[in-house]
């Protein structure tokens, strides 16, 4: 069941007198699936923001229409059930996170015993007690990165809406927020994030939507970038030559040229007769690999196809 | 209604823990005390001069916290996208700017009250040193002036939050806000002066000029209405029906550019 479809969304944005309109989300569909981890990435302008603030109703689309749980959004109907977190939040400086918790769990209904109770929990997780009674402005980019986090979670949503959550995070910070997710994600969330860090879209989402101006150009589910469901082992190779590569077709092993030679996809049972033909032709295996193709070479390869 | 206290308080918060507030607050018992040590070289002027300054730091004290703190309670919230956040949370975009408004409007008058305080304490000692020349003084004038002091920083709150919720940036905020300031303080004078037979004989004033005054008198805020200043120098009785009126015509002014606001405000877009 969808939480969250996008119709046939477009958005231009005007700059301002005798300057060209700039096309944010051009027809963009897009579904979010109950209990999913959707990521969203592309290159910079490519309406990742935009299409997470017409979820939000910050801006009104153009065309089309958001849903959301099958009736268009209301202006308050999303925000009761959605905890969103702005790339670089930007808190009130002279309050400090206590307050700022207060502020988020009256606003969302929820009673003094509760605020107390939650708050207390993801600012333990997101390692902020200690730090809870200091105004907000002697904060660091990352704490403050924490307690916007803090700030999306506290009422309990049941969609999480993460705009580039590891952003200004140190690795520890990284793995606090990773692991958020995670049981965010176990306990049946819904996740809709952008982020530029590919690896952490790659490990934790289970489809991932790839924008490049305005458009939604491609969709992956994790099998389409990992291929590592069975006992596929990935080889890198030196170059091959074309007998090379129709006596390993016919052994049943996928190819694919890469910058300094072919990756082969050998599955178990394959792997010793593979090996042999390779040993025989005097092809020099260079590594191994987890993966078929990583998302950032999916990604680099999508982008490059749309650029003129 | 949860969610309007909710804003109200974080923003009065925000705007009370400002460090420009203790600036505006020492300048201000700077006036009280320039006020004393001057007093005395005034003769028989002590108590209308007492007042008149007292009212007057009291007006600039609000000017400044209207200005320099209450702008940008609302206005930064969407230069810096806090906005963003807030709205996040199932927070009308009418609650917000009620929300706004109130929490500006209680750190002005928490701040006022406190200068109220001092100019009491400055008018009470210049009273005991110099009972005679007090002749006329009343403090419950004196009181209903300095009221109407805070309605007037009422209204221009008002206007803070109208102009920033058609504004992107606190600094065009400011200048639309000062610009609405001064033209309604002197917006009555040149009314009176458009109507007085020193203008029929004026030539160059034309007819659509006239046309003009009168549509901009009824659209600015007229804060001559909130000056009592005169009377609360001089002693003289204040009517019931004008402390009415002016009270109403800020409450109605207040209201209307608030509902204004939030019509603005709720088909806005925030990129």
């Amino acid at each position: 069941m969808s939480e969250i479809q996008i119709v046939n969304v477009s958005k231009t944005y005007n700059p301002g007198l005798f300057k060209k309109k700039v096309r944010a989300v051009n027809d963009l569909t897009l579904d979010v699936i109950k209990g999913e981890v959707l990521g969203l990435i592309g290159p910079n302008g490519a309406g990742k923001s935009t299409t997470i603030r017409m979820l939000l109703g910050l801006i009104r689309p153009d065309f089309g229409t958001v849903f959301f749980r099958g009736k268009p959004l209301g202006e308050t109907t999303i925000q009761r059930e959605i905890g969103y977190l702005p790339e670089n939040p930007y808190l009130y400086d002279h309050l400090t996170l206590l307050e700022l918790l207060r502020f988020c769990g009256q606003t969302s209904g929820l009673d003094p015993a509760q605020i107390k109770k939650r708050g207390q929990e993801l600012m333990g997780k997101l390692n902020l007690l200690e730090d809870q009674k200091r105004p907000l402005r002697t904060f660091s980019k990352g704490m403050l990165q924490r307690s916007g986090i803090c700030f999306a979670l506290l009422h309990d949503p049941s969609i999480v809406i993460l705009d580039e959550p590891m952003s200004g995070l140190d690795p520890i910070g990284r793995k606090m927020v990773f692991d958020l997710v995670m049981e965010l994600k176990q306990q049946g969330k819904t996740i809709f994030f952008c982020s530029h860090i590919l690896s952490d879209v790659e490990r934790l989402c289970d489809r991932i939507g790839l924008m490049a101006k305005g458009r939604l150009i491609k969709q992956f589910s994790r099998e389409d970038f990992l291929q590592n469901i069975g006992k596929t082992v990935f080889l890198q190779t030196t170059r091959l030559t074309e007998t090379q590569k129709d006596v390993l077709n016919s052994l049943g092993t996928s190819i694919r040229d890469e910058a300094e030679g072919h990756l082969l996809a050998v599955s178990g049972d394959q792997y010793f007769s593979t090996n042999e033909y390779l040993n025989k032709a005097s092809v020099q295996v260079l590594g191994c690999r987890s993966e078929w193709m990583s998302l950032e070479e999916l990604f680099m390869q999508h982008v490059k196809e749309q650029r003129p | 209604m949860r969610c309007i206290l909710s804003l109200a308080m974080i923003t009065f918060k925000e705007g009370i823990r400002n460090r420009s507030l203790f600036g505006i607050a020492l300048l201000a018992l700077l006036l009280f005390g320039l006020n004393i040590t001057v007093a005395g070289f005034f003769m028989r002027d002590i108590g209308k001069v007492t007042v008149d300054m007292n009212l007057s730091a009291l007006s600039f004290a609000g000017l400044l916290l209207v200005f320099f703190v209450g702008v940008n309670l609302m206005a930064k919230d969407i230069d810096r996208k806090t906005i963003h956040l807030v709205l996040s949370k199932p927070i009308s975009r009418a609650q917000y700017i009620w929300g706004k408004y109130l929490g500006i409007q209680f750190f002005v008058s928490a701040s006022l009250l406190l200068l109220f305080v001092c100019s009491c304490l400055t008018v009470w000692f210049l009273l005991y040193l110099y009972p005679n020349y007090f002749i006329g003084f009343s403090w419950p004038i004196f009181f209903v002036a300095c009221f109407f002091v805070l309605v007037k920083f009422s209204v221009l709150t008002a206007i803070v939050v109208f102009f920033s919720a058609i504004t992107s940036s606190s600094l065009i905020t400011l200048i639309f806000s000062l610009s609405a300031y001064v033209a309604g303080v002197s917006i009555e004078e040149v009314v009176f002066y458009m109507k007085s037979e020193f203008a029929a004989q004026e030539k160059i004033i034309s007819e659509s000029l006239t046309t003009f005054i009168d549509i901009v008198s009824y659209l600015l805020p007229n804060f001559a209405v909130f000056d009592f200043t005169l009377e609360a120098a001089h002693g003289l009785a204040i009517t019931s029906q004008r402390l009415f009126l002016s009270f109403g015509y800020g409450a109605i002014y207040i209201f209307i550019l608030l509902l204004l606001a939030s019509f603005i405000f709720s088909r806005r877009e925030f990129n």
